[in-house]
């Protein structure tokens, strides 16, 4: 059975930095960009999260907008 | 002669067969026999004309991991029908673990599960540090079944120390947690548990969160070589992060060949497509062979909780947690400080806590003023020319923190259409928390939450449905062996019930907790008599001696 296309995310890697995660999860935009976008896409780590951009070995992190 | 004869019962097997008229005969904790008007005679005969006779039920999501060192028959879940529990969800399990981390633990199973500290520190003395040997501080005063999962924050503990809450595993420290998974497996844990939402008491991420995926595929490589279960807490306040769990869960799956679940998911009007699209993807991912169970429980959330204690309302409020964590007379003080309950109004939103506590109902039952009981936190703000959170802390304080408020209808909001979601076979009914959360609701009763509102209310499952979804379906999805069915050969773990009248009792508190503490119970309606391994462990009302619970065999 083919899956249905869903969200594309990715995880940290070890010692990883939102900075790097950005650089590797979308290189095709320029780095400022990738970040802001992902923080955006990202509110459960980097809104609702205490201390806010903690970023964890198990998150789930998006690196596209939500599918309509 | 048999030990227990069950006569004239309307016998439902578990697995879906209709109801039929029988007797159940039990012999040295089997089932020796299921028929019609059986003849050899029973030492104890049972009547159960005009009620169902059902195998036990099983209660997949639960954290008695504590209570079952005081009360082996993890009450009152015992006397719902509940025969056999999995504790140690949610990464959390009472071993393995060092001395050194109990402190640790504790403040963990405090913030998570709203466990009072006093019932690790005075009911019972940590005799253990390994699996095997929690394994043996409960076996033997059991009452109920126990399938214990291995928690993965403990086992991060084990091998890293305070480590494990601060960074990645090092591939020799990944390599100390398979070994010391597969002792734990060795030693009869059911499955591995983990948490992708869970923080301790100082809102500090628990150390599973602080595993890279690849740590948790190496532990499941270990799972594998025993085909047992992996349980997540996804986040499962967001649909699309759910999904991409949902597609880590059926990866680690198909290649590891293991079963794996993950609890809770709710459904309510605020989000009314969440579990129309997890099952979707669930559904996808189970035609390729993926095992991926979603929890549902049958009951709402509704959290009663005053200013006396902490409680899961505060979850995403750690300021008001901080408060209500100080002594009563400090937690007064600190209330009646303005800078203090202005930072706490604050705190709660910029609609000063309408969004969050307008709809909050005063509860009953305590010492609250009568002519507030059953109206809404909104409408008497407003009536006093506050703001509601305003009104909680200043309507708290003239009571002596002693009124009670009810956030009604969270997680599930409508039986109309959880009674479908319910029924669906993809769904696996659990998530109770059975033995958590102990001073904002009551764990207990959702099995007869599940006949008296999903099969005689709604009609959403037969009765033959209902009892097959908390039996056999359970016991196969976690490979209980020989349990959840009434078959010859089987565990003799039996439910008399009426079906006409089998429900949950109302909410109320008690403080049988270690230490006095409080906590809010239900008792059972409708259940007759409860069999575990072959001999009576409640009817009539009251509990026995028996303690005939085993840790499960697994298949």
């Amino acid at each position: 059975m083919t899956l249905s296309q869903q969200r594309r995310f990715t995880t940290p890697e070890p010692d990883e930095t939102l900075d790097s995660l950005a650089a590797r999860a979308r290189p095709d935009l320029d780095l400022a960009t990738a970040i802001e976008l992902i923080r955006g896409w990202n509110l459960h780590i980097f809104l609702m999260r205490r201390p806010r951009g903690l970023l964890l070995g198990g998150d789930v992190v998006f690196i596209e907008p939500p599918l309509i | 002669m048999f030990d227990i004869l069950i006569k004239n019962g309307m016998v439902i097997d578990g697995v879906g067969s209709k109801a039929v008229l029988s007797d159940v005969g039990i012999k040295d904790g089997k089932i020796l026999a299921i028929g019609e008007n059986l003849k050899d005679g029973g030492r104890q005969v049972l009547d159960a004309a005009g009620l169902v006779v059902s195998p036990g039920f099983i209660d997949p999501h639960t954290h008695f991991d504590a209570q079952l060192l005081w009360d082996g028959a993890a009450k009152p879940a015992l006397e719902h029908g509940v025969t056999s529990i999995i504790p140690g969800n949610c990464s959390l399990s009472l071993a393995p673990l060092k001395a050194e981390d109990r402190k640790t633990l504790i403040g963990m199973f405090q913030q998570i599960e709203e466990l009072p500290p006093a019932a690790f520190t005075d009911a019972f003395e940590w005799t253990w540090e390994t699996f095997s040997g929690y394994r043996a501080a409960i076996e033997g005063t059991l009452s109920v079944n126990v399938a214990p999962l291995v928690g993965h924050s403990v086992i991060r503990l084990w091998v890293m120390g305070a480590d494990a809450q601060q960074r990645a595993a090092r591939p020799e420290e990944i390599s100390a947690m398979q070994d010391l998974l597969r002792e734990c497996l060795n030693a009869g844990a059911v499955g591995l548990s983990t948490s992708f939402v869970d923080v301790d008491e100082n809102a500090r991420p628990v150390p599973s969160r602080f595993a890279q995926f690849q740590e948790l595929d190496a532990l499941c490589a270990v799972l594998g070589e025993f085909g047992r279960m992996l349980q997540i807490v996804p986040e499962f306040y967001d649909t699309d992060i759910t999904i991409a769990r949902i597609d880590q869960l059926a990866e680690l799956s198909l290649k590891h060949k293991i079963p794996t679940t993950l609890s809770p998911v709710f459904d309510n009007r605020q989000s009314p497509n969440n579990v129309p699209r997890t099952l979707a993807r669930i559904d996808e991912q189970m035609a390729r062979g993926a095992r991926v169970w979603p929890q549902m429980q049958t009951r709402p959330i509704d959290i009663s909780f005053s200013l006396l204690r902490p409680s899961l309302f505060f979850a995403r409020l750690p300021s008001w947690v901080k408060i209500l964590r100080l002594p009563v007379t400090e937690r007064i003080s600190a209330l009646r400080d303005p800078v203090t309950a202005d930072k706490l109004v604050a705190d709660a939103g910029e609609d000063g806590g309408e969004r969050l506590m307008g709809r909050l109902i005063v509860r009953g039952g305590g010492e609250a003023p009568e002519h507030l009981v059953g109206r809404t936190l909104g409408d008497i703000a407003a009536e006093r020319g506050e703001v509601p959170a305003r009104a909680l802390i200043t309507l708290s304080l003239e009571n002596d923190l002693e009124i009670a408020f009810l956030a009604a209808n969270g997680g599930h909001d409508s039986t109309d259409r959880i009674g479908p979601m319910l029924a669906n076979p993809l769904v696996h009914i659990g998530a109770s928390d059975g033995g958590a959360h102990l001073t904002s609701f009551s764990t207990y009763g959702d099995t007869g939450y599940l006949f008296s509102e999903f099969v005689r209310k709604s009609g959403a499952l037969t009765l033959e449905h209902a009892v097959q979804k908390i039996t056999s379906e359970p016991a196969e999805i976690w490979g209980l062996k020989d349990r959840g069915i009434l078959k010859t050969g089987y565990a003799a773990d039996v439910v008399i019930f009426d079906p006409l009248t089998i429900d949950r009792g109302i909410e109320r508190p008690v403080f049988d907790m270690p230490g006095g503490g409080m906590r809010y119970v239900r008792d059972s309606i409708g259940v007759d008599t409860v069999v575990v391994n072959g001999q009576i462990a409640w009817a009539k009302g009251a509990y026995t001696n028996a303690q005939t619970g085993q840790i499960c065999e697994l298949a």
